[in-house]
């Protein structure tokens, strides 16, 4: 019986929970425990939440897990509660409006803007012929921005809409009800974004701003025939086109380059905003197959150590580690953004980081021999996705002027020197044999095993790498349950034998009992009515009457 | 015509134009690429140095009558990386290749290099200046100033023997290397009129400088 209690005890706390969430169900009592019932946002009422979360605990709904379309098939709340048919049929339409939505508003703009500089120019020229009610739609105009800047992300392309809807719109969203997939949104709504962005900073260049606008629209409009185009033809289209308008700009700002680079960055950014989809490791090039030689490859160099590539960092250092793993994060972060520049960014903030992290090791500025080494292990530590595509993308589509010099240039011809490094790597480069290479990639051998004093086995927490010291803590842990499952096992044999005895005493003792006490039916020594002389004295007995009614 | 500090040289930008100049620094690893790098662009030295990297670094250099604005890439010199040096050196307006006086093998490593560069570059492109640093360790030298010199004489390039520790000649060998860079680019600004919007040499005519245009260190 012991025994028994201890498995009881291991579960205790589950049982107990459990127990006290079926017993109570009045508010006063669930509101002890707030943090376990999660707080539901459609119900404001504190007893009407917990009671739905107690619901939702124990029992759900069976009307709850079908298709909120009432078809009568399950929904799944990855297509926000619909049935995989629903979904397909709702999000195909979300997607024509939003298509739609996507093009009134490009129109929109353009004649916006065109509104904008009719009006702004009259203004400047002419200020006693100015209509009135042009005056009035830009001040509406204006007006109408101020209040959907805020909100522009949750409806993008309601921008004069009137309020009350926008509102509605908005709380839809924020409650998640709509069907419109907000995932699919989020590119448009970047691109959006940029659009206005755009457009916005045209309007401080005034009248070269709205040619620039046009023939960045004709541009991309003039790219969406060319999409059969091969990868180096259209860095070709998108090259010249850059070469073009910024010819045109130095001539316009008289060789002020610092004025045209910053132009040609917003035209950059807009353009391949919109491009991107289109031209970032297209079919027709091998970008994709070399991503994924690229990945297995630094995937099957993921012994190499610290020491193999002579990197002057020391992990140890908090400090280190940390801006190590910023470093991982920024490469990797590459892969998120669309315009060139923003990719070449990312680079720089990771090269960044490498640097601190040598100067704190080794207490003075890096050099190229530090970072060039550092740069590959922090590339091989983050395998970052779609390595070769990225570069490709970065030297096709970004302003050339910005890869050959320049800070950022510098970081991304680092970062495509350890990228073919990482491509050539062999034993020699390593400091390695050819026959320990070959059998490091082959997954024959591990270097760890080959050096045990460069991982003595301390005690089974004093790992040398917090993983591995972590990997001890795991192994003991379970060691522990392990034993802990055997005694619970234990308890429940012993428990089904002392039942099965238990039943067999009881068996016997019933046994003895009745052999000692055999069952012996007496005939009655005499009847009470015989006996009763004065029985006529008595009243007749009561006889049963019915009641009608 | 000389080496002029920051805030004096600003007001000069205003009338004079700023040519972008790429300058990479070659060498063996240790015979101390970026401690030069560290003196052209800073007049510092590395165990002293508040500077995060030196890997790039920026300085503008005022002569005459133009303003260069230098943009320093340092690369790594171990014998494994040498096979990707080439992607450094693209598109470069002028190379350092730099040895260590008291090393001889770094010597014909930069034997190595100036060939390297011969391979990609057509002459009369690339300003290539030859350099032999740490004059400020005389004792222990293995290559000789001649040596240095003949090498460089028999390819027509600049020479200079410098110490990055002290400071020796390193703003003389940056003054001699901006003032080949920029009859370079007027020669071929006279004979090529029509190249020069496709070369990386971008003209500065903007009334105020930007800020950055002074020399802006990597890190924080």
């Amino acid at each position: 019986m012991q025994t028994f209690l201890s498995g009881q005890q291991l579960e205790g706390s589950g049982v107990c929970f459990f127990g006290l969430k079926a017993i109570l169900s009045s508010s006063t009592v669930s509101a002890l425990l707030p943090a376990r019932s999660p707080p539901a946002p459609s119900s404001p009422a504190s007893r009407e939440m917990s009671q739905k979360s107690e619901r939702r605990g124990i029992h759900v709904d069976q009307s709850e897990l079908l298709c909120k379309k009432g078809c009568g098939y399950y929904g799944n709340a990855a297509w926000q509660g619909l049935c995989s048919k629903c979904w397909r049929e709702e999000y195909q339409r979300a997607r024509q409006k939003q298509i739609q939505e996507d093009w009134a508003l490009a129109e929109k703009l353009q004649r916006e803007e065109e509104a904008a500089y009719a009006s702004s120019q009259g203004a400047q020229s002419q200020p006693s012929l100015t209509p009135f009610s042009k005056f009035e739609e830009k001040k509406t105009n204006e007006k109408t921005r101020k209040v959907t800047t805020v909100k522009k992300f949750f409806s993008p392309s309601s921008r004069t809409a009137p309020k009350k809807a926008l509102a509605a719109r908005l709380k839809d969203s924020h409650e998640g009800k709509t069907p419109s997939p907000s995932i699919s949104r989020q590119s448009s709504i970047e691109t959006d974004r940029v659009s206005r962005d755009f457009v916005d900073f045209l309007k401080t260049l005034q009248k070269p701003g709205r040619e620039i606008h046009k023939q960045s629209r004709a541009f991309i409009e003039g790219m969406a025939n060319k999409k059969d185009l091969g990868a180096d033809e259209l860095s070709e289209c998108v090259q010249d086109f850059y070469q073009n308008m910024s010819d045109r700009l130095m001539t316009h700002f008289k060789g002020s380059s610092e004025r045209v680079e910053r132009v040609m960055d917003q035209v950059e950014k807009y353009i391949m905003t919109r491009l991107y989809k289109n031209v970032f490791c297209p079919e027709t090039t091998d970008d994709e197959k070399k991503d994924l030689a690229t990945q297995h490859r630094i995937r099957a160099l993921h012994w190499v150590t610290i020491q193999m590539l002579c990197v002057p960092v020391d992990e140890e250092i908090p400090e280190v580690s940390d801006n190590v793993v910023k470093a991982i994060t920024d490469v990797i972060e590459m892969d998120s953004k669309r315009v060139p520049r923003d990719k070449l960014a990312c680079i720089t903030r990771c090269s960044k980081h490498i640097f601190n992290a040598i100067k704190i090791t080794k207490n003075e500025p890096a050099s190229a021999d530090d970072f060039l080494p550092t740069l590959i292990y922090i590339v091989l530590k983050a395998n970052p996705p779609r390595l070769q595509s990225n570069i490709q993308y970065i030297t096709r589509f970004c302003n050339p002027s910005r890869l050959m010099t320049g800070e950022d240039g510098y970081y991304f011809t680092n970062l495509c020197c350890a990228v073919a490094f990482i491509e050539k790597l062999d034993g020699q480069s390593l400091n390695l044999s050819t026959e320990d290479f070959e059998r490091y990639m082959s997954g024959q051998a591990s270097p760890r095993r080959q050096e045990p004093e460069a991982w003595p086995p301390e005690g089974p927490c004093g790992g040398s790498s917090p993983g591995l010291a972590q990997v001890y803590q795991n192994l003991e842990l379970l060691t522990g349950l392990e034993a802990r499952q055997e005694r619970v096992l234990e308890g429940a044999r012993s428990l089904e034998s002392d039942l099965i005895s238990w039943q067999e005493s009881v068996e016997r003792e019933v046994q003895q009992i009745l052999e000692k006490y055999p069952l012996e039916i007496r005939t009655p020594a005499s009847a009470i009515d015989s006996d009763n002389v004065e029985n006529d004295r008595l009243p007749p007995p009561l006889q049963p009457q019915v009641f009608a009614g | 015509m000389a080496e002029k500090k920051v805030g004096s040289r600003r007001e000069f930008l205003g009338k004079a134009s700023a040519l972008r100049v790429k300058m990479v620094i070659l060498g063996s690893s240790g015979v101390g690429k970026s401690s030069l790098a560290l003196r052209f662009s800073k007049d510092e030295f590395k165990n002293s140095s508040p500077t995060v990297g030196c890997a790039y670094l920026t300085q503008v250099v005022c002569l005459h009558d133009v303003t260069l604005r230098f943009e320093i890439w340092d690369t790594a010199g171990q014998e494994k990386y040498h096979s990707v040096t080439p992607l450094y050196y693209r598109g470069a307006h002028a190379a350092l290749v730099v040895y260590d006086i008291s090393k001889r093998e770094s010597f014909v490593r930069a034997q190595l290099w100036l060939r390297e560069l011969e391979k990609h570059y057509i002459p009369g492109e690339t300003v290539v200046g030859l350099v032999g640093n740490k004059t400020d360790l005389p004792n222990i030298r293995q290559v000789s100033l001649q040596e240095g010199q003949s090498l460089a004489e028999s390819k027509g390039l600049v020479f200079m023997e410098t110490s990055a520790k002290s400071g020796e000649q390193t703003s003389e060998l940056l003054l001699n290397i901006a003032h080949r860079v920029n009859q370079r680019t007027m020669d071929k600004d006279r004979d090529l009129t029509e190249w020069r919007e496709a070369e990386c040499v971008e003209l500065y005519q903007g009334n105020r400088p930007h800020p950055l245009t002074a020399c802006c260190p990597i890190g924080p």
